[in-house]
Protein backbone atom coordinates (compact mmCIF):
# COMPACT_ATOMS: atom_id res chain seq x y z
CA UNK A 1 0.00 0.00 0.00
CA UNK A 2 1.28 3.37 -0.67
CA UNK A 3 -0.42 6.48 1.48
CA UNK A 4 0.35 9.01 -0.64
CA UNK A 5 -2.52 11.44 0.82
CA UNK A 6 -3.77 10.90 4.45
CA UNK A 7 -4.82 13.82 6.62
CA UNK A 8 -1.73 13.51 8.94
CA UNK A 9 0.63 13.71 6.10
CA UNK A 10 -1.28 16.60 4.73
CA UNK A 11 -1.04 18.41 8.37
CA UNK A 12 2.81 18.17 8.53
CA UNK A 13 3.58 19.34 5.35
CA UNK A 14 0.92 22.10 5.42
CA UNK A 15 2.55 22.86 9.30
CA UNK A 16 6.14 22.64 7.14
CA UNK A 17 4.72 25.17 4.64
CA UNK A 18 6.29 28.01 6.48
CA UNK A 19 9.97 28.85 6.54
CA UNK A 20 8.98 30.52 10.38
CA UNK A 21 7.80 27.08 10.93
CA UNK A 22 10.52 25.28 9.15
CA UNK A 23 13.10 27.19 11.00
CA UNK A 24 11.91 26.39 14.67
CA UNK A 25 10.96 22.89 13.89
CA UNK A 26 15.06 22.74 13.01
CA UNK A 27 16.09 24.52 16.02
CA UNK A 28 13.79 22.62 18.41
CA UNK A 29 15.73 19.23 17.23
CA UNK A 30 18.75 20.95 18.39
CA UNK A 31 16.46 20.85 21.93
CA UNK A 32 13.84 22.08 23.85
CA UNK A 33 12.91 25.98 24.31
CA UNK A 34 10.78 28.47 25.29
CA UNK A 35 8.77 30.91 23.44
CA UNK A 36 11.06 33.66 24.02
CA UNK A 37 13.70 31.52 22.84
CA UNK A 38 11.98 30.60 19.70
CA UNK A 39 11.34 33.95 18.64
CA UNK A 40 14.64 36.15 19.50
CA UNK A 41 16.12 34.67 15.86
CA UNK A 42 13.13 36.33 14.00
CA UNK A 43 12.10 39.99 13.24
CA UNK A 44 8.90 39.16 14.95
CA UNK A 45 5.82 39.79 18.14
CA UNK A 46 5.42 36.97 20.91
CA UNK A 47 1.75 36.81 19.52
CA UNK A 48 3.14 36.34 16.01
CA UNK A 49 5.42 33.11 17.17
CA UNK A 50 2.77 31.89 19.00
CA UNK A 51 0.33 31.23 16.13
CA UNK A 52 2.78 29.82 14.56
CA UNK A 53 3.55 27.64 17.68
CA UNK A 54 -0.19 26.54 17.59
CA UNK A 55 -0.19 25.24 14.20
CA UNK A 56 2.84 23.25 14.58
CA UNK A 57 1.14 21.89 17.79
CA UNK A 58 -1.90 21.05 16.20
CA UNK A 59 0.26 19.32 13.76
CA UNK A 60 1.37 17.26 16.48
CA UNK A 61 4.94 18.22 15.60
CA UNK A 62 5.52 19.25 18.83
CA UNK A 63 4.31 19.55 22.05
CA UNK A 64 4.44 22.11 25.34
CA UNK A 65 4.66 20.82 28.69
CA UNK A 66 1.49 22.13 30.90
CA UNK A 67 3.29 22.64 33.99
CA UNK A 68 6.39 24.42 33.72
CA UNK A 69 6.57 27.88 34.17
CA UNK A 70 7.81 28.92 30.99
CA UNK A 71 6.45 25.69 29.10
CA UNK A 72 9.06 24.97 26.54
CA UNK A 73 8.50 23.75 23.18
CA UNK A 74 9.59 20.30 22.10
CA UNK A 75 9.98 18.41 18.58
CA UNK A 76 8.27 14.74 18.68
CA UNK A 77 10.80 13.67 16.22
CA UNK A 78 7.97 10.48 15.17
CA UNK A 79 5.36 13.02 13.69
CA UNK A 80 8.08 14.02 11.19
CA UNK A 81 8.79 10.69 10.57
CA UNK A 82 5.27 10.05 8.07
CA UNK A 83 6.61 13.44 6.01
CA UNK A 84 10.37 11.98 5.93
CA UNK A 85 9.05 8.77 4.53
CA UNK A 86 6.85 10.17 2.00
CA UNK A 87 9.15 11.99 0.39
CA UNK A 88 12.39 9.25 1.14
CA UNK A 89 9.73 6.70 -0.40
CA UNK A 90 9.23 8.75 -3.97
CA UNK A 91 12.93 10.25 -4.26
CA UNK A 92 13.86 6.49 -4.10
CA UNK A 93 10.87 5.03 -6.61
CA UNK A 94 12.27 7.70 -8.77
CA UNK A 95 16.18 6.88 -8.29
CA UNK A 96 15.38 3.20 -9.05
CA UNK A 97 13.47 4.18 -12.13
CA UNK A 98 16.30 6.21 -13.79
CA UNK A 99 18.78 3.79 -12.69
CA UNK A 100 16.60 1.06 -14.90
CA UNK A 101 15.90 3.62 -17.38
CA UNK A 102 19.77 4.90 -17.84
CA UNK A 103 20.41 0.97 -18.53
CA UNK A 104 17.64 0.90 -20.58
CA UNK A 105 18.55 3.73 -22.96
CA UNK A 106 22.43 2.13 -23.20
CA UNK A 107 20.74 -0.76 -24.81
CA UNK A 108 18.80 0.96 -26.82
CA UNK A 109 21.81 3.15 -27.97
CA UNK A 110 23.79 -0.36 -28.85
CA UNK A 111 22.00 -1.25 -31.36
CA UNK A 112 20.02 -4.46 -32.08
CA UNK A 113 23.32 -7.01 -31.64
CA UNK A 114 24.78 -4.37 -28.69
CA UNK A 115 24.96 -6.81 -25.88
CA UNK A 116 21.64 -7.23 -24.79
CA UNK A 117 21.21 -8.50 -21.57
CA UNK A 118 17.54 -10.33 -20.49
CA UNK A 119 17.88 -13.59 -19.86
CA UNK A 120 16.10 -14.32 -17.23
CA UNK A 121 16.69 -18.04 -16.76
CA UNK A 122 19.38 -18.21 -14.41
CA UNK B 1 -12.30 22.90 8.53
CA UNK B 2 -9.91 24.76 6.21
CA UNK B 3 -8.76 22.89 3.09
CA UNK B 4 -5.27 24.93 3.28
CA UNK B 5 -2.43 24.14 1.28
CA UNK B 6 -1.23 20.57 1.11
CA UNK B 7 2.47 20.72 0.58
CA UNK B 8 4.31 18.09 -0.04
CA UNK B 9 6.87 18.49 -2.91
CA UNK B 10 10.34 16.48 -4.71
CA UNK B 11 12.15 17.52 -7.11
CA UNK B 12 14.49 14.97 -8.71
CA UNK B 13 17.18 15.26 -11.83
CA UNK B 14 18.87 13.00 -13.35
CA UNK B 15 21.25 13.53 -16.80
CA UNK B 16 20.79 10.49 -19.18
CA UNK B 17 23.40 9.81 -22.03
CA UNK B 18 20.74 9.92 -24.84
CA UNK B 19 18.80 11.74 -27.37
CA UNK B 20 16.08 13.94 -25.78
CA UNK B 21 13.37 12.88 -28.29
CA UNK B 22 14.52 9.24 -27.53
CA UNK B 23 14.20 9.74 -23.35
CA UNK B 24 10.89 11.67 -24.03
CA UNK B 25 9.52 8.36 -25.80
CA UNK B 26 10.46 5.89 -23.34
CA UNK B 27 8.73 7.97 -21.00
CA UNK B 28 5.39 7.45 -23.06
CA UNK B 29 5.69 4.01 -24.63
CA UNK B 30 4.59 0.67 -22.71
CA UNK B 31 7.42 -1.25 -24.42
CA UNK B 32 9.88 1.20 -22.54
CA UNK B 33 7.70 1.87 -19.98
CA UNK B 34 8.05 -1.63 -19.27
CA UNK B 35 11.80 -2.19 -18.70
CA UNK B 36 12.16 1.02 -15.85
CA UNK B 37 8.95 1.71 -14.72
CA UNK B 38 8.57 -0.51 -11.58
CA UNK B 39 11.08 0.13 -8.93
CA UNK B 40 13.46 -2.48 -7.81
CA UNK B 41 11.73 -5.36 -6.67
CA UNK B 42 8.81 -4.62 -8.84
CA UNK B 43 7.96 -5.12 -12.46
CA UNK B 44 5.61 -3.48 -14.80
CA UNK B 45 4.17 -5.70 -17.28
CA UNK B 46 4.06 -3.82 -20.63
CA UNK B 47 0.21 -5.27 -21.14
CA UNK B 48 -1.07 -3.57 -18.45
CA UNK B 49 0.18 -0.03 -19.15
CA UNK B 50 -2.02 2.16 -21.19
CA UNK B 51 -0.90 5.24 -22.09
CA UNK B 52 -2.63 7.83 -24.11
CA UNK B 53 -0.52 10.89 -24.31
CA UNK B 54 -2.66 13.96 -24.96
CA UNK B 55 -4.18 16.24 -22.50
CA UNK B 56 -7.08 14.52 -20.79
CA UNK B 57 -5.31 10.84 -21.97
CA UNK B 58 -4.63 8.04 -19.58
CA UNK B 59 -1.70 6.80 -18.37
CA UNK B 60 -2.33 3.63 -16.36
CA UNK B 61 0.29 1.28 -14.81
CA UNK B 62 0.26 -1.97 -12.85
CA UNK B 63 3.28 -2.20 -10.27
CA UNK B 64 3.48 -6.09 -9.49
CA UNK B 65 5.90 -6.94 -6.41
CA UNK B 66 8.00 -9.92 -7.78
CA UNK B 67 8.03 -11.49 -4.34
CA UNK B 68 4.12 -11.66 -3.32
CA UNK B 69 3.16 -10.74 -6.69
CA UNK B 70 0.67 -7.93 -4.93
CA UNK B 71 -0.08 -5.25 -7.25
CA UNK B 72 -0.15 -1.47 -7.44
CA UNK B 73 -2.55 0.08 -10.38
CA UNK B 74 -2.13 3.58 -10.78
CA UNK B 75 -4.55 5.72 -12.92
CA UNK B 76 -3.50 9.13 -13.96
CA UNK B 77 -4.39 11.51 -16.78
CA UNK B 78 -2.11 13.77 -18.61
CA UNK B 79 -2.57 17.40 -18.40
CA UNK B 80 0.18 18.54 -20.65
CA UNK B 81 2.27 16.83 -23.21
CA UNK B 82 4.79 18.58 -24.88
CA UNK B 83 6.96 16.26 -27.44
CA UNK B 84 9.95 16.47 -26.21
CA UNK B 85 10.34 18.98 -23.53
CA UNK B 86 7.18 18.27 -21.15
CA UNK B 87 4.51 15.86 -19.83
CA UNK B 88 2.41 16.53 -16.86
CA UNK B 89 0.39 13.91 -15.04
CA UNK B 90 -2.17 14.11 -12.42
CA UNK B 91 -2.98 10.79 -10.04
CA UNK B 92 -6.68 10.16 -10.07
CA UNK B 93 -6.27 8.91 -6.81
CA UNK B 94 -4.00 11.43 -4.72
CA UNK B 95 -4.32 14.15 -6.60
CA UNK B 96 -0.65 14.34 -7.04
CA UNK B 97 0.69 15.96 -9.96
CA UNK B 98 3.88 14.78 -11.63
CA UNK B 99 5.63 17.69 -13.89
CA UNK B 100 8.48 15.59 -15.93
CA UNK B 101 10.81 18.64 -18.09
CA UNK B 102 13.38 17.44 -20.97
CA UNK B 103 15.97 19.39 -21.55
CA UNK B 104 19.41 19.51 -24.16
CA UNK B 105 22.70 19.24 -22.38
CA UNK B 106 25.05 18.68 -24.87
CA UNK B 107 25.45 16.78 -27.35
CA UNK B 108 22.67 13.39 -27.09
CA UNK B 109 22.44 13.87 -23.68
CA UNK B 110 19.36 15.09 -21.80
CA UNK B 111 18.37 16.00 -18.64
CA UNK B 112 15.32 14.91 -17.03
CA UNK B 113 13.52 16.82 -14.14
CA UNK B 114 10.79 15.42 -11.86
CA UNK B 115 8.60 17.87 -10.11
CA UNK B 116 5.96 15.87 -7.62
CA UNK B 117 3.28 17.64 -6.41
CA UNK B 118 -0.15 17.44 -4.37
CA UNK B 119 -0.55 20.78 -3.60
CA UNK B 120 -4.07 22.15 -4.77
CA UNK B 121 -4.28 24.40 -7.06
CA UNK B 122 -4.67 27.46 -5.35
CA UNK B 123 -1.03 26.82 -3.85
CA UNK B 124 0.62 26.69 -7.40
CA UNK B 125 1.33 30.30 -8.21
CA UNK B 126 5.02 31.24 -9.01
CA UNK B 127 5.74 33.19 -6.03
CA UNK B 128 4.24 30.46 -3.46
CA UNK B 129 6.08 27.67 -5.08
CA UNK B 130 9.53 29.83 -5.47
CA UNK B 131 10.11 30.10 -1.64
CA UNK B 132 8.97 27.21 0.27
CA UNK B 133 7.95 24.51 -1.66
CA UNK B 134 11.33 23.77 -3.59
CA UNK B 135 13.02 23.28 -0.25
CA UNK B 136 10.73 20.74 1.46
CA UNK B 137 12.90 17.97 0.43
CA UNK B 138 16.12 19.08 1.09
CA UNK B 139 14.66 20.12 4.78
CA UNK B 140 13.08 16.74 5.53
CA UNK B 141 17.13 15.41 4.47
CA UNK B 142 18.36 18.14 6.88
CA UNK B 143 16.23 16.75 9.57
CA UNK B 144 16.22 13.42 9.15
CA UNK B 145 19.80 14.59 9.49
CA UNK B 146 19.41 16.20 12.60
CA UNK B 147 17.63 13.54 13.93
CA UNK B 148 20.16 10.53 13.43
CA UNK B 149 22.44 13.17 15.00
CA UNK B 150 20.23 13.35 18.33
CA UNK B 151 18.72 10.17 18.43
CA UNK B 152 19.52 8.71 21.38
Amino acid sequence: MMPLADERLDATFTALADPTRRAIVARLARGDATVNELAAPFDMSLPGISKHLKVLERSGLISRSRDAQFRPCHLERAALDPAVEWIEEHRRIWDERFDQLDAHLRDLQAGPSGGRNDEEDQ
Amino acid sequence: MDQQATVGELSFTRVFDAPRPLVFRCMITPEHLTHFWGPTGTSAPVERIRVDPRPGGVFETVMVNDADGSEYPTRATYVEVVEPERLVWTDDHSGMTVTATFTDVGADRTEVHIRQTNVPEPFRRPEAQAGFLTSLDRFAAHLAQLAADGAR
